[in-house]
């Protein structure tokens, strides 16, 4: 008995071992040296001096690292939970369609997903050019006639950005949902038809309650994900007010890339990092409780 | 008997060591992409014909600006890199300070028979790092210019009969031939409004038509340097309010204004000169012609840079003597032939060759060669450059005064405050 429980141990200890060295080497190794870097004046590469938590209090008195912060959020709020509701939107329509079509009309949504992140940037930017741009044909009308800049004008960035992000990203999410609603029998639906409970009654009885757990998953993949926001903001502000739609690692990779500051700029790496912690795991366990009530 | 074939294994073995020394192969990095990348790999070719069974030069292009310089400064701190390097004079003093070049000594300049009289004195200097020392040789100088439409500017008088625009001089003469343009029903002059880097071009040959000091002793726009400024912005916000310059223009789309015989004007680089000159060739475009910018203040001054050479500091995997050696040969090579490379739009550096009768003869740039008497280049700051917090600047404080969506002198003075700030 005891034998076989030490076996077992070992048996554990190798077939985890892989996961835990590269795990160790790869993320928790890089991720002490970052908070290590944090507390230096070191440039990009090479050794720098310590300086306590200077970096932390510049940041802190820094006003365009809460503008960064601010954006980020604001892009959070902007993305994530209308992504997640388009999304299951667009997988309960889906869902009642059925054969070809279906998979035409999927793909269609999905299509979207595999492309990469620097053709989606010149895709929108060609639809929206001020000068040339198809969108502007819609766009004029509404701004008394003048054609109008949509990456170029502050107010309207971030819910532009915002916009082309779900339209990228929304075949992921809706893919995630239609397996979760086909895990719904659907001898319950005949039971619940039986019983004369209406769609609306089906929706909110039946289906939002066993999608929930796939709608928690969706949410926090995604505030995990838009919290790193980077790349479109980089791509669609390059060359403008890039100050004003400043976001978070955009913030770092300023500091680090551009004007050689590794120190500060793991600095504000580490409060990026434990800002996705505290948020991810505090909306995970809020939607869970309300999920279990 | 042993004894000799070991000899003879030697002398063969040491043979072959010579004839693979015999073609050595020179590692290039450039961040030359477009008609420029184009233009750059006729070159290369056109130096290994010449140089084959010596000398191979293998050349990988990367991506412009904090791309190209980031993968510069990674590799050489890691003993990586290349053996040569295209670099932006504009970039020098943060290159220094991150020691990523290194300095060329008189002797071995010297050697490759490179000299500090072959090219003018600002150009010359603008490669030098803050201890005086030689950290590049430039290949070229590089600005803005006004490219015009002829056959609009006739329209609303503008035209000499010398077929050069007439009465741009001043500021209050610009701006009323942009009236007369506007007049006409056309845009009078088209630019990148909404590219920080466009920008920063023409607010800082502006500035330094008025004297203006972007950077001096470490302070940022200081003193009277300010009004200088908040001048400069004024007037590029004029443009945009009467009406002559389009608002929030994208770089592409201000190009196509002008090329489609919309404006009358643009401004731009030089490196656009070829995009004209191909269009023309099509007969797809109307007659055109390019300038100097114009004098709005006291006196002619341009923004410029240039793309130079340097041999990167690889960190204790040092580019050898030998290579150097050649390397400088190259580049002065490069140099003596630089009238191709002024086929895309640039001014050679090397005096020789921007001197000689077959650039004057090449059209538009003699139009335009007096730009490089008056060239400024860019300040010498680790924040300053290409791709530098100061083009930043630009695009955070110039570029929406300029589209009418701040105040002149507050824009002034708010990109003092955060480059001074970021000086910390």
């Amino acid at each position: 008995m005891l034998r076989s429980k030490r076996s077992e141990v070992i048996t554990a200890a190798v077939l985890m071992a892989p996961f835990v060295v590269i795990y160790g080497v790869l993320f928790v190794y890089p991720t002490v040296k970052m908070v290590q870097l944090s507390l230096t004046n070191a440039p990009l590469i090479g050794a720098g001096k310590w300086v306590g938590l200077d970096n932390y209090f510049r940041l802190a008195s820094d006003r365009l690292f809460s503008v960064a912060i601010w954006n980020t959020i604001y892009f959070v709020i902007l993305s994530v939970a209308p992504s997640t509701l388009i999304g299951l939107l667009v997988a309960l329509g889906v869902n009642r369609l059925k054969g070809w079509l279906q998979s035409v009309v999927l793909a269609a949504f999905f299509l979207p997903y595999i492309l990469p992140v620097s053709v989606v940037f010149r895709i929108w930017a060609w639809i929206f050019d001020k000068d040339f741009g198809v969108a502007q044909y819609v766009i004029g009308p509404l701004n008394g006639g003048q054609h109008l800049s949509i990456f170029r004008t502050i107010p309207l960035f971030m819910p532009a950005v915002a916009f082309v992000t779900i339209w990228w990203l929304i075949g992921f999410n809706v893919l995630l949902f239609i397996a979760g609603l086909r895990n719904i029998s659907s001898e319950i639906y005949e039971a619940a038809g039986l019983d004369g409970a209406s769609r609306w009654a089906q929706f909110t009885r039946i289906t939002w309650p066993l999608i929930w757990p796939v709608t928690v998953l969706v949410f926090t993949i995604q505030l995990i994900l838009q919290l790193k926001i980077f790349d479109q903001v980089y791509l669609f502000a390059n060359g403008g007010r890039t100050d004003a739609t400043i976001v978070m690692v955009q913030y770092i990779f300023k500091q680090a890339f551009q004007v050689n500051k590794g120190g500060l700029a793991a600095a504000a790496a580490v409060v990026l990092f434990a800002l996705i912690v505290i948020l991810s795991v505090l909306q995970f366990q809020l939607l869970k409780a309300r999920g279990a009530r | 008997m042993i004894r000799k074939v070991l000899y003879a294994t030697l002398a063969s073995l040491a043979l072959t060591v010579s004839a693979a020394r015999a073609e050595d192969t020179i590692v290039w990095w450039d961040f030359l992409s477009g008609g420029d990348g184009v233009r750059m790999k006729a070159m290369l070719e056109e130096f290994n014909k010449e140089h084959a069974g010596k000398i191979k030069i293998d050349a990988t292009t990367s991506e412009w600006g904090t791309p190209f310089y980031t993968k510069v400064q990674t590799a050489t701190a890691t003993g990586q890199g290349p053996d040569v390097m295209t670099y932006h004079e504009s970039r020098m003093p943060l290159g220094v300070s991150e020691g990523v070049v290194s300095p060329l000594t008189p002797e071995e300049l010297a050697a490759a028979g490179i000299k500090a009289s072959d090219f003018s004195p600002a150009n010359w200097k603008a490669a030098q790092g803050p201890d005086g020392k030689q950290y590049g040789v430039p290949l070229d100088i590089h600005s803005i210019i006004l490219y015009y439409n002829k056959d609009l500017l006739k329209k609303a008088g503008l035209l000499g009969d010398d077929g050069k625009p007439k009465g741009l001089d001043g500021a209050a003469n610009f701006d009323a031939a942009l009236a007369k343009l506007t007049a006409n029903g056309v845009v009078g002059l088209s630019t990148a409004t909404a590219d920080n880097a466009t920008m920063w071009r023409i607010f800082y040959t502006l500035l330094s038509q008025q004297d203006g000091q972007f950077v001096k002793d470490g302070k940022f726009l200081d003193g009277d340097n300010l009004d200088k400024a908040t001048t400069a912005i004024a007037e590029m916000q004029k443009w945009v309010k009467t009406g002559a310059t389009p608002a929030k223009t994208e770089y592409p789309a201000s190009i196509a204004l002008f090329t489609s015989g919309k404006a009358a004007m643009h401004i731009n680089g030089v490196w656009e000169v070829p995009t004209m000159v191909d269009l023309a060739k099509k007969g797809q475009l109307f007659d055109w012609g390019a300038i100097q910018i114009p004098t709005f203040y006291a006196h002619p001054a341009t923004w410029a840079d240039s793309h130079s050479f340097a041999i990167p500091d690889r960190k204790g995997n040092p580019v050898d003597a030998a290579k150097r050696k050649e390397v400088l040969d190259a580049i002065h090579w490069f140099n003596e032939h630089s009238l191709e490379w002024a086929g895309g739009g640039h001014v050679p550096a090397y005096l020789p060759v921007q001197e000689s009768a077959e650039f004057k003869a090449l059209k538009p740039n003699s139009d335009y060669v007096s730009l490089a008497k008056t060239a400024v280049f860019d300040p010498v700051s680790v924040l300053a450059g290409v791709a530098s917090p100061v083009y930043d600047a630009a695009g955070n404080y110039v570029m929406p005064a300029m589209n009418g969506e701040m105040a002149p002198a507050d824009a002034a003075k708010q990109m003092r405050d955060d480059l001074q700030g970021q000086a910390k």
